[in-house]
C-alpha cells in the first residue's frame, strides 16, 4: 500500500538554525577576506604563469631555485598532479614582458634538463593594459547580467520574490568570496564567469520555488502560508536534488579529470551549485515566507494556524 | 474534487503535429550528423587546445588617441605580413575590439623570436649619418668600433659576455637577448664590476632620438624588398629595395652628395640603428642593394625589418600564451574524457531515478548532443567558433541545462499524475509546463552567457559562447523532441505499461488520495 501523504520534511521549522549557520558563514567570510586577502590571477594584476606537466621528480626547491638562478624575483610554484597521476608544476612570475618571460623560462628548463621540445611548457603572459580590461569587463560583464536578470525576474514575478532571491545571491556571493579566501584559491577571469552563470542559475532555481508557493496559496485555505510554504518546498525538492546531482556530477568528473584551467571553472561552480541549492531551500525560501505572511490576506491565517509549520493534509492544490 | 477532473478532449491532427515536429528534427539530428563527421575534423581547435602562439597586441597612436579603423586595418597588414615573414603559414591575425590584434599562429615556432618580431613597432627612417646630431652614433659608426646585436647574442649565449656587460639594453638586459641594433663598445678596464671576471668590455646600445635626425626617407616608401645572392653568384647574400617615385629622389640627392666619400647611410628601426652601409655609387633609379657580408639568416632578417614598413600607430604585446601540442592534445582528451563520463552518468542516474521514461531523457541527451555538435561544426566551418579549454567547461556546464530541462519535464509529468491527472492529461498539461519553467530557466542563463560573450575579453567568451549554444540547443531538443515524443508515447505505451515506464508509484499515490479526500468530504 502505498502512503497517500508523503509526510512533509520540516525545512522552515529549522529556518533559526539555518540562519545561524549562513550567519556564522558570512561573519566568517567578512573577517577571511580582509585577513587573508583574494589571491587574484595574472589576467587581473599581470605577470606570467608557466605550467610545466610531466616534470617527473622535481621538487618544488629545485623548480624555485632554477628560476631565481635564471633571475626571477619571488617566483611563485604550486604542484599539480593530474587524474592519472603525473606531476607538474604551475609557476607565476611578476614579468609582463613576454619575450624575456620566454628567456627566463627556457633558462630554468635548461637548469632542471627538462626536454624543452618534449614537455613544452604552457606560458601565458599578460600585460598590465590587459588586467586592467580583463578586470573592467569581467565586472561589466557580471553588473549587467545580474541586473539584466533581476529586471527579468521583476517583470516575470512579484518584487517581493525578486528582493527576497538578490538577498540570498548576495548572501551566496559574500561566502563564495569568502571561500576563496580561506582557501587561497586563484580568482581569474575563468572563476567570475563560472559564479556569473551558476548565480543566474540558482536565482532561478530560488524563484521556480517561490512561484510554487504562490500557486499553491492561492488554492489553499486552511493554512498557515509557511505551511504551504514548507509543502511547496517538499513539492520541488525532488527536482531540486536531481538538477543539483546531474549537474553537479559532470562538474565533478571536470574538478577531478581536467586540467588546470577546467579545474578552476568546476571548483566555482561546484561551491556555486552547492550554495545555491542550499540557500534557496535554507534562506530564500523562509524569507520569502515569513515576509509574505505579514500581509493582511495571510495575517488571518497566521492567527488561526499560528507560527508553526503544520502539517499538509490535503492532495487538493492542483493548478492549471 | 480534483480527481480526473481533467478529461482530455482527442483532438485528431495533434499526434500528427507530433510526428512532424519530430520529422523536423530528424531532418536536424541527420544534418547535424553530416556536419560533424568526423569531429576532429570539423570542429577546429583553439590555440590552447591544439598548441600554439596567441599574442594580443595593443595599438597606441603617439597622441595616445585611439587608432582608426583604417590605421588598424594597415596594422593588421604589417603584422600579418611580419607574422608570415615567420614563416607560420595558417597563423592569423584579426582586428579585436577598437585597438588590439590577437595574433595566432597554430604550431611550434620560436616563441621569443615571434613575439619580438611581431610586437616590433617598426618605425624605419632612412637616415644620412652625417646629419645624425649624436656624436657617439656617428664616432662609432665612422670608425667601425661597433657590434651588431647578433655579435652580442652570439657571445653571450657562448658565455663569453656577462648580461650585466651590457648597458642601456632594456627590457631584455637580464634576459641576455639584446635588442636589435648596435652596440658601441665602452672600456672601462680596471675598475669594472667584480663580475665581470676580467672581461672590461662594456656594449651600449646606439639609441637615437626621432629628434635628432630627419629622415632620408622612411618604410612606407619601400615598395618591394628581396633577398638575392650578392651580384648573383654569392657565397654572401644582399638585400634589395625598391622606393616609391618620391624617395628614389631623395635618394638619389643623398647618394650623390654621399658616394664621393662613401657616406654612411643609417638604417633605424625605432630609435635603434640596425645596419649603417656605406654608399658606393650614386642611386638614381631607386633600386637599392644593401650588401655586408650576410649570411642567408642575416639577410632574411635585414629584410623583415625592412618590410615592416612604418606602422601608423605602435604595437606593445599585452598577452600571450604558448601551449605545446601535447599539452594542448592531452587538456583535449581530458575535456572529451570529461564531458564523456559527465555524459554517461547524468543518463544513468536519469534511467535510475526515473525508470522507463528515463530512456527518453537518455535519449534527449543523445539528440541534444549530436545536434550540439553539428552547430559547433557549423560555426567552426564558417569560421566562428574553434574550441577552446573555456569553451569545453561551457560544453560541461550545458549538459547540466539539458539534464536539467529533462528533470523538469518528468518531474512536472510525474507529479500531476500524483494529483490525479490521466497519464495523457499529465503528458499535455505536465509538459507544457515544464516548457514554460525551462525557458525562464534557459532565458535566465542565456543572460549571462551572452553576457559573457559580448561584453567580457578574452578566455570566457568562448566558455559563453558554447554555453549560449547549449542552451539553445537545449530549447530546440525540448520543443522538438522531448515534448512531442512523451506526448506521442503517453497515450499508446506509457499508460498502458505504467510500471516500467516508472509512474505506476505516481498513479497509486493519485488514487490513495484521492480516495482520502472523498472520505474527508463524506465523514
Amino acid at each position: 500500500m502505498v502512503r497517500p501523504f508523503k509526510k512533509d520534511i520540516d525545512f522552515l521549522s529549522h529556518r533559526r538554525i539555518f540562519f545561524a549557520i549562513s550567519l556564522v558563514l558570512i561573519l566568517i567570510s567578512l573577517v577571511a577576506i580582509p585577513l587573508r586577502g583574494l589571491n587574484y590571477g595574472i589576467e587581473f594584476v599581470g605577470g606570467s604563469s608557466i605550467t610545466f606537466t610531466d616534470t617527473g621528480d622535481i621538487k618544488t626547491e629545485e623548480m624555485r631555485s632554477a628560476f631565481e638562478e635564471a633571475g626571477v624575483e619571488n617566483p611563485t610554484i604550486q604542484t599539480t598532479t593530474d587524474a592519472t597521476g603525473t606531476k607538474g608544476f604551475i609557476v607565476r612570475i611578476a614579468s609582463t614582458d613576454a619575450a624575456e618571460t620566454y628567456e627566463f623560462v627556457s633558462k630554468a628548463a635548461e637548469t632542471l634538463k627538462l626536454d624543452k621540445d618534449a614537455e613544452a611548457p604552457m606560458i601565458t603572459t599578460v600585460g598590465p593594459g590587459w588586467g586592467a580590461e580583463v578586470t573592467r569587463t569581467s565586472l561589466i560583464a557580471f553588473l549587467v547580467a545580474i541586473a539584466l536578470i533581476i529586471i527579468y525576474m521583476s517583470i516575470r514575478f512579484e518584487y517581493k520574490m525578486s528582493i527576497s532571491a538578490i538577498l540570498t545571491l548576495f548572501h551566496d556571493l559574500i561566502i563564495i568570496v569568502g571561500i576563496y579566501a580561506v582557501f587561497g584559491r586563484e580568482i581569474t577571469p575563468n572563476v567570475i564567469a563560472a559564479l556569473l552563470t551558476i548565480m543566474g542559475y540558482s536565482l532561478y532555481d530560488t524563484v521556480v520555488v517561490f512561484h510554487r508557493i504562490s500557486d499553491n496559496v492561492s488554492t489553499t485555505k486552511n493554512h498557515s502560508f509557511i505551511t504551504v510554504a514548507n509543502h511547496s518546498i517538499n513539492q520541488v525538492i525532488v527536482r531540486t536534488i536531481n538538477t543539483l546531482l546531474t549537474s553537479l556530477v559532470p562538474v565533478l568528473a571536470m574538478l577531478f579529470f581536467g586540467g588546470e584551467t577546467l579545474k578552476d571553472f568546476a571548483f566555482a561552480m561546484a561551491i556555486g551549485l552547492v550554495l545555491g541549492s542550499y540557500s534557496s531551500i535554507a534562506l530564500a525560501s523562509p524569507i520569502f515566507a515569513l515576509w509574505k505572511q505579514r500581509e493582511p490576506k495571510y495575517k488571518k491565517l497566521y492567527k488561526k494556524y499560528g507560527e508553526g509549520v503544520g502539517v499538509f493534509t490535503t492532495a487538493d492544490n492542483l493548478q492549471d | 474534487m480534483s480527481d480526473r477532473r481533467f478529461k482530455p478532449k482527442k483532438k485528431p491532427g495533434q499526434s500528427r503535429n507530433h510526428v512532424m515536429l519530430l520529422t523536423l528534427l530528424a531532418l536536424l539530428v541527420a544534418t547535424s550528423f553530416v556536419l560533424f563527421m568526423p569531429p576532429n575534423e570539423s570542429i577546429k581547435r583553439g590555440l590552447d587546445v591544439q598548441g600554439g602562439l596567441s599574442v594580443i597586441l595593443e595599438a597606441k597612436k603617439t597622441d595616445d588617441k585611439d587608432p582608426s579603423s583604417e590605421e588598424m586595418t594597415a596594422a593588421r597588414q604589417i603584422v600579418e605580413r611580419r607574422v608570415n615573414l615567420l614563416g607560420a603559414s595558417e597563423a592569423t591575425v584579426q582586428v579585436q575590439g577598437n585597438n588590439q590584434l590577437l595574433v595566432q599562429i597554430p604550431g611550434i615556432v620560436d616563441q621569443a623570436q615571434a613575439v619580438s618580431t611581431i610586437g616590433k613597432t617598426g618605425v624605419l627612417h632612412f637616415v644620412n649619418v652625417a646629419d645624425l646630431e649624436n656624436k657617439g652614433a656617428i664616432e662609432a659608426l665612422e670608425s667601425g668600433v661597433y657590434v651588431t646585436d647578433q655579435e652580442i647574442n652570439r657571445k653571450l649565449a657562448f658565455g663569453d659576455l656577462k648580461p650585466n656587460q651590457i648597458l642601456n639594453a632594456n627590457p631584455d638586459e637580464q634576459t641576455g637577448r639584446v635588442p636589435m641594433g648596435i652596440y658601441t663598445i665602452l672600456d672601462i678596464s680596471g675598475g669594472g664590476d667584480e663580475d665581470s671576471e676580467g672581461d672590461s668590455n662594456y656594449y651600449q646600445l646606439i639609441s637615437i632620438d626621432e629628434k635628432d635626425y630627419t629622415p632620408i626617407f622612411t618604410g612606407a616608401d619601400i615598395t618591394q624588398v628581396t633577398v638575392g645572392l650578392d651580384n648573383g653568384v654569392g657565397p654572401d647574400y644582399s638585400v634589395g629595395l625598391e622606393l616609391n617615385r618620391t624617395a628614389a629622389q631623395a635618394f638619389k640627392e643623398v647618394t650623390t652628395q654621399l658616394a664621393p666619400t662613401k657616406g654612411k647611410i643609417a638604417i633605424v628601426l625605432d630609435g635603434a640603428i640596425q645596419s649603417a652601409p656605406a654608399v658606393q655609387t650614386i642611386i638614381g633609379d631607386g633600386r637599392v642593394s644593401i650588401t655586408g657580408n650576410y649570411g642567408l639568416k642575416e639577410a632574411d632578417s635585414l629584410k623583415t625589418i625592412l618590410q615592416s614598413g612604418s606602422l601608423p600607430v605602435s604595437l606593445s604585446v599585452i598577452n600571450a600564451q604558448v601551449v605545446g601540442p601535447t599539452l594542448g592534445q592531452e587538456s583535449l582528451m581530458a575535456g572529451i574524457l570529461v564531458a564523456l563520463i559527465g555524459l554517461a552518468l547524468v543518463a544513468l542516474y536519469l534511467l535510475f531515478f526515473y525508470k522507463g521514461i528515463g530512456l527518453l531523457t537518455a535519449a534527449a541527451v543523445g539528440v541534444f548532443a549530436i545536434l550540439y555538435l553539428g552547430v559547433l561544426a557549423l560555426l567552426s566551418s564558417l569560421g566562428f567558433f574553434a574550441l577552446s579549454l573555456a569553451g569545453i567547461a561551457g560544453i560541461v556546464l550545458s549538459i547540466g541545462v539539458a539534464a536539467d530541462s529533462s528533470i523538469l519535464v518528468l518531474e512536472r509529468f510525474k507529479e500531476e499524475i500524483r494529483m490525479g491527472r490521466s497519464v495523457r492529461a499529465a503528458s499535455q498539461t505536465g509538459v507544457w509546463h515544464a516548457i514554460k519553467t525551462s525557458l525562464d530557466a534557459d532565458f535566465v542563463t542565456l543572460i549571462s552567457a551572452l553576457a559573457l560573450f559580448f561584453i567580457a575579453v578574452g578566455t570566457v567568451k568562448g566558455f559563453g559562447l558554447t554555453l549560449a549554444i547549449g542552451v539553445v540547443c537545449d530549447i530546440i531538443t525540448m520543443i522538438l523532441f522531448k515534448a512531442p515524443v512523451v506526448r506521442l508515447l503517453a497515450p499508446r505505451f506509457i499508460a498502458k505499461h505504467p510500471g516500467f515506464w516508472g509512474v505506476k508509484e505516481d498513479e497509486e499515490f493519485a488514487l490513495a488520495s484521492g480516495e482520502l479526500n472523498r472520505g474527508v468530504a463524506n465523514g
